[in-house]
């Protein structure tokens, strides 16, 4: 049995091992769900595919902190990319846009720790979080004009941004308040 | 239901290499591919990572729908993008393009210059697909965590990326465990009736005891690790690795790529290749 020098502080940015076993399972929850692809498309749209899964990241990251929120989306996005054989290096703008997305939602989340008192008041900050995770978060998707010379910044507005931004933003206001109010009481239970 | 990493490559040339350097190439690889634009380059450098890519030894019958799948998408992408500019962006931006074709009712324009360059972006992303595929599936999934240690990660990055790859096989068998229980119960998970957020509120009997359970499943690692003196001090791993002489080549390779590539990008000696075919009467 060793003894344990408990120097680490629970600081928003600190990398506890409660952080990394977190940000292990988000990760591992959004890449099996990635692979498993269940989305559907938004009827009256050919392009818009609303996948439910993108509603763990911004809870992971809204529930446990941008440090997990970060690694949930970027590696989780990475190692999803890997499964589906897409290549890790494909698109590794969009595995950076989903960890910026999931880091944002913790951000959110930290402010509004003390402002929400009630589960139903966490649930509608979960949701807010969650669209503004993905729509400043995803504007590191126009990397691909340096990734990719040839996109224009009309097609990665119109064909990918937009898209993107609509679905999941969906995706996040209606799962992550659902996660929210499932994980509160547990939470209490746990006494995190 | 199967998710994990299949070790596709193993026993190949690639995948009897140190398992940093096809990390180590990939990365230096992207960084050289996206600053090349002629087609006759990225033609030469496909050619090449081509090469790479058998080295990896991945059966083909294992990876062929993924690359159906990708090169499709890839094709759709490039596709729309060459519509919506007509042509004018990368070297074409400030030129006046030869239509070919106009698309109605919107008019949207087919032109040579957008062949050239949706060329261009079909090759990059097949180059980058060939130098990525054997980062999934010619190193050894115990050995990720490793390498990413001895590439500079931190030790609980990588602890935590390693752990990310032991939990997937897990998770995978809870999420289909979960939706056999559910299904006794009577969820339809195959339903398609109703709107996105019906729809998406029906996942809800999956989504959340997987996720919650996960969560608290996860109590127990954490006590785990910390009863272990996990973070106390630097970690050690039982894989050690060394660098031989083809590896050491082979990066250096890859390197030696990234540079050129990187000044032929600078000195603007490699713009876009208008295909003479296309405009020659």
């Amino acid at each position: 049995m060793t003894t344990m020098t408990m120097d680490e502080s629970d600081g928003t940015w600190s990398i506890t091992t409660r952080v990394i076993v977190y940000a292990a399972i988000g990760a591992a929850l959004y890449a099996v769900f990635n692979f498993l692809s269940f989305g559907f498309v938004i009827p009256g749209t050919q392009e818009v595919s609303v996948r439910p899964h993108y509603g763990l990241l911004t809870f992971f990251g809204f529930a446990f902190g941008p440090v997990v929120g970060f690694l949930t989306g970027l590696v989780g996005n990475i190692v999803g990319d890997f499964l589906s054989g897409y290549g890790a290096f494909t698109s590794w703008h969009w595995s950076l846009a989903n960890g910026v997305a999931g880091l944002l939602a913790g951000l959110i989340g930290v402010w509004a720790a003390g402002r929400a008192t009630s589960t139903g008041s966490r649930a509608l900050w979960a949701a807010v979080a969650g669209v503004i995770a993905t729509v400043v978060g995803f504007i590191v998707i126009f990397l691909g004009l340096v990734v990719t010379p040839e996109m224009s910044f009309n097609a990665i507005l119109t064909t990918e941004y937009l898209p993107v931004i609509l679905s999941n933003s969906i995706a996040a206001a209606i799962v992550t308040p659902i996660l929210v109010f499932a994980w509160e009481p547990l939470r209490e239970q746990l006494g995190r | 239901m199967r998710a994990a990493f299949p070790y596709l490559g193993r026993g190949s040339w690639l995948a009897r290499r140190d398992p940093r350097v096809p990390l180590v190439a990939g990365a230096a690889f992207v960084i050289g591919v996206v600053q090349l634009r002629d087609a006759r380059h990225l033609a030469i450098v496909f050619v090449l990572a081509l090469g790479y890519y058998l080295a990896a030894g991945i059966p083909w019958k294992a990876v062929r729908l993924q690359w159906g799948y990708l090169l499709f998408v890839i094709f759709l992408f490039s596709l729309f993008n060459m519509l919506i500019s007509g042509g004018r962006s990368g070297s074409f931006a400030d030129a006046d393009t030869h239509v070919l074709v106009t698309i109605p009712p919107f008019g949207a324009e087919i032109s040579a210059e957008g062949i050239s360059l949706m060329l261009s972006q079909m090759l990059r992303f097949a180059c980058i697909a060939a130098v990525s595929f054997p980062v999934a599936f010619a190193i050894a999934p115990g050995d990720l965590g490793v390498a990413l240690r001895r590439l500079g990660l931190g030790d609980r990055i990588a602890v935590m990326i390693d752990l990310t790859i032991r939990f997937i096989p897990t998770l995978a068998n809870e999420f289909a465990e979960t939706v056999d229980a559910q299904r006794v119960r009577g969820y339809d998970p195959t339903a398609r009736r109703g709107g996105p957020i019906t729809r998406l509120r029906r996942m809800a009997p999956v989504f959340v005891p997987v996720t919650v359970g996960s969560i608290a499943g996860a109590e127990d690692t954490i006590d785990a690790m910390d009863l272990r003196g996990f973070g106390v001090g630097p970690r050690t791993w039982h894989r050690q690795l060394r660098y031989d002489a083809v590896d050491r080549i082979l990066i250096g390779g890859f390197v030696l790529f990234a540079l050129t590539a990187l000044a032929l990008g600078i000195s603007g000696n490699s713009r876009h290749y208008l295909l003479p075919f296309l405009v020659n009467g």
